[in-house]
């Protein structure tokens, strides 16, 4: 259920993305394509009934079945990627309103 | 020297060049030529990091085919840091990421970390295009790549989720045992349609347009040449080790290249602007590069790029230098070389060899590649690649012709680039005449191209 959610966001994201004129919206929508895809590599790592995959000296464990601490290792990594993207992208979006006056594609003038 | 170096030290630096901004450049200088240095120091093998044995942690693997990688990226970005170190100080940091993003992303051997380095060095070019002054190409090429990167993240997860495992090898050796290949089929397309934004490929390569046709001198070489080398030599490795061609799968993907080296020649064709027919010119020799590692020929291929990279570091640094001031209409560059020998004959050099004329590197790897795809029987390609031929033969003829047209054109380029650019020129007539040092080299590659354990050298 959780991986259908997450590829619906992310055919959601894509759209935006596709349809957008706007750049902070295809910002957004970027952001939701990234979200999807977060929520879909989690779902990769769940089992069901598992314990959160801690071990250590103090908090010994004696669950046979842990959930997969993979996927939100990566998800953990892309998760600070994609801010430094939205970061970027907002850094574009802010020279790209001083020199044009406007977010729209449409009103630039140019493709 | 350990290899993990070659990615530790430029990013280090990088580190350190914001603490000191004045040293920056220096820094640059220095980490660029530490890794050039060390390349000759480093040994075959592979480096743990972080302790865990492969498959399960993140290894960096160093062999034939990869130290050749290594050398024509470094080399060429080395060319480009020293033409333009002066003019643009303040990219200094961020090409020193994009050296550690480079080298890495050569050198990794497991599918999450070549995103992680992907995103790396894609977040350093987005920064790099910000020079031409055209902020929403750049805002575009950092959407494509963005979802680009984001494909191909979904690709490796479903990777991961079908095997356990991230790491290349493990991955190649488990898909061969596999019986039903098309259960890899969509991980492969959601990864060759997210490689595809970075190597230019249709339909994904919208981007290009918007940077390359108001490069300048540092981004025109840089994701021309040194970054399409990286990116073609990843995606070609990961397409060579991990996929399988056959039947109908080797069809269809075969006929998306096709039509992306014939629409890039066409287009190139087209065009009266200089900067407009080498970058399509390069959307379809991206396609041709990709197309041999498809049919199997990787040690070719890997030479096309290398004769590739040469010859469009070339083409865009004189292109670049000559358009600063004004724009790239063939007719107002007409005689462009009637004053400027050197130049004229590098560039034309250049030009010849992506044409694939005798006596030059592209020749013997255009010969080389038809060859085998003839002993393939895959006529369809060679029809194509021949047409491609004759079409970019009559366009870079056109356009050298009016380059040499004499005029009262007045331009001099700075004499540091006459004479790199003609030495880097001299290296592709080199390889077009002896094809020993060439040859040497394949069985190398091919050593440690063949067999499910890739990184076995």
């Amino acid at each position: 259920m959780i991986q259908i959610a997450g590829i619906l966001l992310m055919m959601l994201g894509l759209y935006g993305i596709l349809t957008n004129r706007n750049i902070i919206k295809i910002i957004v929508s970027l952001n939701i394509l990234e979200i999807g895809l977060n929520i879909f590599i989690i779902s990769i790592g769940f089992v069901r009934a598992g314990e959160a995959p801690l071990f250590s000296s103090e908090a010994k464990s004696n669950a046979l079945v842990f959930v997969d601490p993979l996927p939100q290792a990566l998800v953990l990594t892309a998760i600070v990627i994609g801010v430094g993207t939205t970061a970027l992208g907002l850094a574009f979006a802010k020279q790209i309103y001083a020199k044009y006056q406007t977010f729209e594609l449409d009103e630039m003038g140019e493709e | 020297m350990n290899i993990a170096l070659l990615v530790a030290v430029p990013l280090g630096l990088a580190f350190a060049s914001i603490l000191h901004k004045k040293l920056a450049p220096v820094l640059l200088l220095i980490g660029s030529l530490f890794v050039l240095v060390g390349l000759s120091f480093t040994e075959y093998g592979e480096t743990v990091i972080g302790g865990f044995d492969a498959p399960y942690g993140i290894h960096l693997l160093l062999d034939h085919y990869r130290l050749i990688g290594l050398y024509i990226v470094n080399i060429l970005f080395f060319v480009v840091i020293i033409m333009n170190i002066k003019t643009y100080q303040k990219m200094a940091t961020v090409l020193l990421v994009s050296l550690a993003g480079l080298n890495g992303l050569m050198m990794t051997g497991d599918l999450f970390n070549l995103f992680v380095f992907l995103e790396i060095t894609g977040i350093s070019a987005y920064i790099i295009t910000s020079t031409n002054k055209h902020p929403l190409a750049s805002f575009q090429y950092l959407v494509a790549g963005t979802l680009g990167s984001s494909l191909y993240l979904f690709g490796l997860i479903l990777l991961y989720a079908m095997f356990g495992s991230l790491n290349l090898a493990d991955l190649a050796s488990q898909i061969t045992l596999l019986e039903d290949k098309t259960l890899v089929l969509l991980p492969f397309l959601l990864m060759f349609l997210g490689f595809g934004v970075e190597v230019k490929l249709l339909p994904l390569n919208s981007w290009v347009k918007g940077i390359l046709s108001s490069a300048n001198t540092l981004s025109g070489p840089m994701i021309a040449s040194v970054y399409a080398a990286a990116m073609s030599l990843v995606f070609g490795r990961i397409l060579h080790d991990l996929f399988i061609f056959e039947g109908r799968f080797q069809i269809l993907v075969s006929v998306i290249l096709l039509v992306s080296i014939l629409a890039g020649e066409a287009m190139a064709y087209q065009t009266r602007k200089v900067k407009e027919i080498l970058l399509y010119s390069s959307i379809a020799q991206a396609g041709l590069v990709v197309l041999l590692f498809v049919s199997g020929l990787a040690t070719w291929a890997l030479f096309l790029v290398m004769a590739n990279a040469i010859s469009k570091m070339i083409l865009f640094m004189v292109i670049a230098e000559a358009t600063k001031n004004q724009d790239d209409e063939l007719d107002s560059l007409r005689g462009l070389f009637a004053k400027n020998k050197v130049i004229g004959l590098g560039f034309t050099i250049a030009s010849l060899s992506v044409i694939g004329l005798p006596a030059f590197m592209g020749f013997v790897v255009k010969m080389h590649a038809l060859e085998f795809l003839f002993a393939e029987q895959l006529y369809l390609s060679i029809l194509a690649i021949l047409l491609a031929s004759v079409v970019e033969g009559i366009y870079f003829v056109r356009m050298l012709l009016e380059l040499w047209a004499p005029s009262e054109y007045r331009f001099t380029f700075p004499v540091k680039m006459q004479y790199i650019l003609l030495v880097l020129a001299l290296i592709l007539v080199f390889f077009g005449l002896t094809i020993e040092p060439l040859q040497a080299l394949i069985e190398g590659i091919e050593s440690t191209l063949q067999g499910g354990i890739l990184w076995q050298v």
